[in-house]
């Protein structure tokens, strides 16, 4: 079933044209190893987000394979690898912060009883005890955020995938989020991050990836694209990547 | 992994967001039907006296309940799945392990718990204030699941193409609000001159209104397996279409 040898993520070819004629991804490759802290870099409209559908079933994928340990990514065992906090607050207005976690297990095969409970562990560690019954669009901005986060993880994903998990957040909550990012790759997660705060991606990540309309430009660790640029910064290497300097 | 235990969840959470808005899901329609069963039933029945040999009051409930089982059933799936769209909450059962068929029976099931919640308590509230009875209830059972996967199916496909709530409201007030009025809910259509006795033939809401008032009352303008094979063959592909879309991607994935 698991194969212990096989990458967390694992795109060939992957090619996304939408409805409206945009080229978002073009022939991409790249492979993520089982384990790592990996960072997804590009600005806007560079296919950060469209590449983290295409592995999340969420979008139609035109043509290319996406293997998630080995296994392609609409099954449904791959499925339940993943967890995913989207860029965007995309919170069931109609659940309390627990409904919230014990239903998006109960989606991912968990039952009630374990649901319940590693529900209210995840209510515990993000800090969210005091609105466990409070309806989501009733949360503070930073609430909504961890909430997210932790029902990403509530089924103990083996990838997780955070698309700008600290966009418009304040800079406590960034330092708090990057711990439980932090301690979470230290128990053995893969994690694939974008972000658009450099800082964060050389804090956070083992290995970097340079994206630029649906490209990859570049891969490496922070230290092997300054030296590959020739450059101090890691700003410095995103700004010649993205050659706007 | 088979999904069943992320289609269990996911019909409860459908039912739960029905109970959580009693008020508006289930109490209102009540009401409303009720009244129409007061105000035209019971001060218009003094008048009317008997349609069919059945009095008029009791005429009309089979109609009515139709029309709020319909109409719930619709409305209640076009609204979940447009909100889960417009907010992209869809996309936490989009991404999890489930079929879709799963998801698309996961997503029926609030439309029919919504009708059958408004059914039920209509029918417990007819039996003491008009008497209707329940002459043929297999016949009753099978017109209703028939007519719930009908406009279950419809509300997801409207709530899964709409832009906008205006879009599923439209379909709701200019489609089949009006072809459940003209469809046999307030006389028998045999009473109706030509063309608008044939043209009601027309009327898919007609055969089911026909199917139900067969299984309460036991008689009804069409032959019963006419409604029963008209709402069949309207149920099918309006489900097979919700699945498609589910399926497919299409309109729930860019």
């Amino acid at each position: 079933m698991f194969k212990d040898t096989a990458p967390a993520l694992e795109l060939r070819g992957l090619t996304k044209r939408y409805d409206d004629g945009t080229l978002a991804l073009e022939n991409f490759d790249i492979e993520i190893s089982a384990g790592s802290f990996f960072g997804l870099l590009g600005p806007n409209g560079a296919g950060k987000t469209t590449l983290i559908s295409a592995v999340c079933n969420l979008i139609r994928v035109t043509s290319g394979d996406v293997l998630v340990f080995g296994e392609p990514a609409d099954t449904l065992l791959a499925r339940s690898w993943i967890g995913l906090a989207e860029q965007d607050i995309n919170l069931d207005r109609f659940l309390t912060v627990r409904e919230t976690l014990v239903y998006h297990g109960g989606y991912f095969g968990m039952s009630g009883e374990e649901a319940d409970a590693r529900a209210e562990e995840m209510i515990d560690v993000f800090g969210l005890t005091a609105k466990r019954d409070v309806r989501a669009p009733r949360l503070s901005g930073g609430q909504r955020r961890r909430l997210l986060l932790a029902r990403a993880l509530m089924h103990r994903p083996r990838l997780v995938i955070l698309d700008e998990p600290t966009a418009g957040v304040d800079f406590e909550l960034r330092l708090e989020l990057w711990r439980y990012i932090r301690q979470l790759h230290s128990e053995g997660t893969t994690i694939l991050l974008t972000t658009h705060y450099l800082d964060e991606a050389e804090e956070l990540c083992e290995e970097i990836a340079l994206i630029r309309g649906g490209r990859l430009i570049a891969r490496d660790t922070a230290e092997g694209l300054r030296d590959d640029f020739g450059v101090n910064r890691l700003t410095d290497v995103y700004m010649k990547a993205m050659e706007v300097s | 992994m088979s999904g069943a235990t992320g289609l269990m969840w996911l019909s409860k959470r459908e039912t739960l967001r029905v109970s959580k808005l009693w008020t508006q899901t289930i109490l209102a329609p009540v009401i409303s039907s009720i009244l129409f069963i007061l105000v035209f039933g019971l001060s218009l029945g003094g008048r009317i006296k008997q349609v069919a040999d059945v009095d008029y009051e009791v005429f009309i409930v089979p109609g009515l309940i139709t029309m709020a089982m319909v109409q719930a059933a619709y409305s209640n799936n076009a609204a979940t799945i447009f909100q889960a769209r417009f907010d992209r909450y869809v996309n936490d059962v989009l991404s999890a392990p489930m079929h879709a068929w799963q998801m698309t029976l996961g997503f029926t099931v609030g439309g029919v718990f919504r009708a059958l919640a408004i059914g039920g308590s209509l029918l417990v509230l007819a039996v003491p204030l008009v008497g209707v009875p329940v002459e043929r209830p297999i016949a009753l059972v099978v017109a209703v699941a028939l007519g719930l996967v009908l406009f279950s199916a419809l509300g997801l496909v409207a709530g899964i193409y709409a832009e906008a709530w205006d879009h599923t409201t439209f379909i709701q007030n200019i489609v089949i609000l009006p072809l459940a009025f003209v469809g046999g809910v307030f006389y028998s259509v045999d009473v109706l001159p030509s063309p608008w006795h044939e043209l009601s033939h027309f009327n898919p809401i007609f055969y089911l209104v026909s199917g139900l008032r067969y299984g309460f009352l036991g008689e009804s303008d069409v032959n019963v397996w006419l409604s029963l094979g008209v709402t069949a063959a309207l149920a099918v592909p309006a489900y097979l279409w919700a699945q498609y879309l589910f399926s497919s991607g299409r309109r729930l994935k860019p």
